[in-house]
């Protein structure tokens, strides 16, 4: 029965070419629009590690020292902390797991000073590598040990180590960093995440990842003379410092994130930051009253605007224009399907139910929508090509992939579908004898 | 009246349909209008800039670890002033164009409630290497201009140049030259005298759809102090080669400050004019594509509208007949389509603008957009009730040369 009314449709279809011309491309415009859109929105939005940020939280709180009068009110949550905050939540190991890192930009060299690499990487405190989960190809992390005696070790990244040593198995090595020498302890596979999450408040060059290159427990860089990118932000009464300084003791520019498995341990957690944040401020060290707050990874990228504006809008938009092109189908569907009520009427008369009949349409529709799929294809193509032409920092998002057209055939069936029970029902409930007395 | 609507309501489909359509699309392209005129703002603005291929920005010069203290920099503005072919130097905190730093306060006319969100530019010889255009009062003073300021700049009293738009805004009656302005509150206050104005000068600052106006501008002068990023701007004189000196620029910045800027991020040197393009190209982007989908949208609707009203139209073939067998005339039946076509556009109109403003305020309290102008409720329905007409003509014009006999067959 199925594939006798595939037949039909496919007759009728080459009945009226232009008609069919115009239902199948406006559908095909809809949903290349569509797909387009929400190819790169998926590409920005999500978890940047899923699995892993689900779990992650990251404290703020208004931890200025000195009273800035031109600014005394505390609008938007502050994640970065001075270095000595950061050491002492995490020092109080009441998260299940704990880190604070800042990113840095440093050259990194081999001993003998022939072969140097600016590369992009992580200074930080506590088991960084495990919470967020960077896997190691080599060696191990650094130590608790290493990191109280501000030991000089360092991790690389394999294409880091490729570059410097010719080979990925550089565990052991030294290579210079700053003004000291530092020792690889360990080897990381390329890591990044999805959408920037990490130092959010200080890298505004777009939502997508870098690859972390290095990892760093922060004192050591300090020593070496490697400080983070951005010095954050310092009291007003202390010296003005530019980025890659490491004279940071009155800036606030280290985050700490935390890993909390229930939502018992975040009410807790949260109890504790805020217990720590008012006794810091009652001891007068924080000027201002510290509003101590937590943040799910995904709550802090919303407040970060991490998926631009124009993305969103554009998303919207797409989804309208989607749905006006189904209503426009649906519409000329109807028309294209009750023109033919003649060949219905005699189908009911001949003995078809009026389900067959529905049945029938349906099945017409989803064709024409399957081939308007064929066509949205080369579309999603080209707008994708046009996004990744465009002068915007989410360029690299627009990606096609596998998962995208199975997204894009089961959207063009059921747009079909969707499109076509109106149309369909309305043919089908027409009374036979009336029709065929009208044909 | 009557007989337009009554067949309508008994046949409901088709006509709702369309309603639905036109009100989407009415939806649709008001809030894209919008936004592609919000996108169109930066690039159509007066930015005041005389000769834009004339003028060098030399801008992310990012010192690492201290700022950069201001006389190395007025050393390094006085080297570029030694170049050949360079008619001006400024060192400035941050250049039009140069979106990654940005100034801006809130100038208060003194005596009044007057307050304005306004861009500032601080630098040395800021009229004359941007080749701006002095409309009142006079430029900063030799001694004025190479001030070196402790701070940024924004604290200390002194001068002031504004723009027009700035003027007119503060000092809504009589002139601007002479009077005061304060930036800051409390004791932090600044006073400056305005002693000069300029036609045009735009802010680096977008707003990105929030509501700002882009020519409220203002200038003090100075070396700006405490300050790791700063930009110099080189005017060319108008018989050199813009190119030709942007290398000896570059070579010079190079010599003076290469050895003490930040590992990784290097300075960039552009003619302004090349700098405006690449500020502006995201602005633009948004604009075809804005404009693009704008047009599809009201593509798809006539293509839409004008399939379904065929239809609706061929299937009442032989009422019309038997109207025009009953004496109505070519004209009757035209207006007649028209009308009903006026009819169900209309109310699918009065739905959309309805939509359209009901979508605006959801986006207003999720994104940094501003309040849809109401203007553009009645130039969208004007748009969506013309393009219906243009979709029922074709039909109309058809049906009403249905000869009246057609009443009489197989009734």
């Amino acid at each position: 029965m199925f594939g006798y009314y595939l037949e039909l449709a496919w007759r009728r279809c080459r009945q009226n070419l232009s008609m069919m011309a115009l239902l199948v491309l406006t559908m095909a415009i809809g949903i290349a629009s569509f797909m387009t859109a929400t190819t790169i929105f998926g590409a920005l939005s999500g978890q940047p590690l899923p699995g892993i940020s689900n779990h992650l939280y990251v404290a703020t709180m208004d931890a200025r020292q000195t009273v800035d009068k031109d600014n005394n009110t505390y609008d938007t949550p502050q994640s970065l902390l001075n270095l000595r905050d950061a050491r002492a939540l995490i020092d109080a190991h009441r998260a299940s797991a704990q880190f604070a890192a800042a990113q840095s930009v440093t050259t990194l060299a081999t001993s003998d000073g022939k072969i140097s690499s600016l590369a992009i990487g992580l200074m930080g405190y506590g088991p960084l590598m495990s919470t967020l989960g960077v896997p190691l190809r080599d060696g191990r992390p650094w130590t608790q040990a290493e990191q109280a005696a501000r030991a000089p070790v360092v991790l690389i990244d394999s294409k880091l180590a490729q570059k410097l040593f010719g080979t990925t198995d550089a565990v052991g090595k030294s290579l210079q960093m700053g003004s000291q020498s530092f020792r690889v302890v360990g080897v990381t596979a390329p890591w990044k995440s999805r959408t920037q999450f990490l130092g959010l408040t200080q890298n505004s060059d777009g939502p997508l990842s870098q690859d972390m290159q290095f990892f760093v427990p922060v004192g050591a860089a300090l020593d070496a003379g490697v400080g983070p990118i951005s010095s954050g932000k310092c009291g007003n009464k202390a010296p003005v410092i530019s980025f890659q300084s490491t004279d940071l003791g009155h800036c606030r520019w280290i985050e700490t994130w935390v890993a909390l498995d229930t939502p018992a341990q975040v009410k807790a957690y949260a109890r504790f930051l805020d217990g720590y944040a008012r006794a810091q401020h009652d001891a007068g060290r924080f000027a201002y009253a510290p509003h101590a707050r937590l943040y799910g990874t995904m709550a802090w990228m919303d407040v970060n605007h991490v998926v631009p504006d124009d993305v969103s809008l554009n998303l919207m938009l797409a989804c309208g224009f989607l749905l006006l092109c189904m209503i426009n189908v649906a519409g000329l569907l109807a028309a294209r399907f009750l023109r033919r009520q003649g060949d219905v009427a005699i189908r009911r008369a001949l003995g078809a139910a009026r389900r067959h009949v529905f049945a029938q349409h349906v099945v017409e529709a989803g064709l024409l929508g399957l081939i308007g799929g064929l066509l949205a294809l080369p579309l999603t193509l080209l707008g994708l090509w046009i996004v990744r032409m465009q002068p915007v920092s989410y360029a690299a998002a627009a990606h096609f992939s596998l998962g995208v057209f199975a997204g894009l055939v089961a959207l063009a069936l059921a747009v079909g579908v969707v499109v076509g029970i109106l149309p369909a029902w309305r043919v089908c409930r027409q009374p036979p004898a009336i029709q065929i007395k009208l044909a | 009246m009557r007989h337009i609507v009554k067949p309508l309501l008994r046949h409901r489909m088709m006509p709702l349909l369309v309603v639905l359509q036109v009100a989407l699309a009415c939806a649709i392209a008001c809030n894209a209008l919008f936004l592609l005129q919000q996108k169109l703002k930066p690039i159509l603005t007066s930015d005041g800039i005389g000769q834009p291929g004339h003028l060098i920005v030399a801008w992310q010069i990012v010192s690492r670890g201290k700022p950069w203290q201001t006389s190395r920099l007025e050393e390094t503005a006085q080297a570029l002033r030694a170049l050949p072919g360079v008619a001006s130097v400024s060192v400035a905190g941050s250049l039009p164009m140069v979106t990654q730093a940005r100034f801006s306060a809130n100038p208060k006319a003194a005596g009044s409630d007057i307050q304005a969100d306004a861009a500032a530019y601080i630098g040395t010889n800021l009229v004359k290497t941007l080749g701006l255009q002095l409309v009142a009062g006079r430029d900063f003073s030799p001694g004025e201009q190479h001030h070196h300021n402790k701070g940024v700049g924004f604290h200390e009293s002194g001068p002031v140049i504004i723009t027009q738009a700035l003027a007119d805004r503060l000092f809504p009656r009589g002139k601007a030259v002479g009077r005061i302005i304060h930036l800051g509150q409390g004791d932090n206050v600044a006073v400056r005298t305005v002693v000069g104005v300029v036609a045009h000068l735009m802010r680096n600052d977008f707003g990105n759809g929030k509501k700002l106006d882009l020519d409220y501008t203002m200038l003090l002068p100075g070396i700006p102090g405490q300050w790791p990023m700063p930009s110099f701007g080189v005017r060319v004189a108008e018989t050199s080669n813009t190119r030709s000196v942007l290398k000896h620029v570059r070579q010079v910045i190079k010599r003076m400050l290469g050895t003490d800027t930040v590992q990784g991020i290097h300075p960039v040197y552009d003619t302004y004019a090349q700098l405006r393009d690449q500020a502006l190209a995201q602005s633009r982007a948004a604009v075809w594509l804005l404009a693009g989908v704008t047009l599809v949208v009201l593509f798809v609707t006539l293509a839409g509208v004008m399939g379904m009203t065929a239809y609706w139209v061929q299937q009442r073939t032989r009422q019309i007949g038997i109207r025009r067998a009953l004496g109505a005339s070519k004209r009757d039946i035209l207006r007649y389509l028209q009308g009903e076509n006026l009819l169900v556009v209309g109310s699918g109109v009065l739905i959309g603008l309805a939509a359209a403003y009901l979508v605006n305020l959801w986006l207003m309290r999720h994104y940094e957009l501003s309040r849809l102008p109401w203007t553009y409720l009645p130039l969208g329905a004007m748009l969506l009730l013309a393009l219906g007409q243009l979709a029922v003509l074709g039909p109309a014009l058809r049906a009403s040369r249905v000869p009246p006999v057609v009443a009489t067959r197989s009734v």
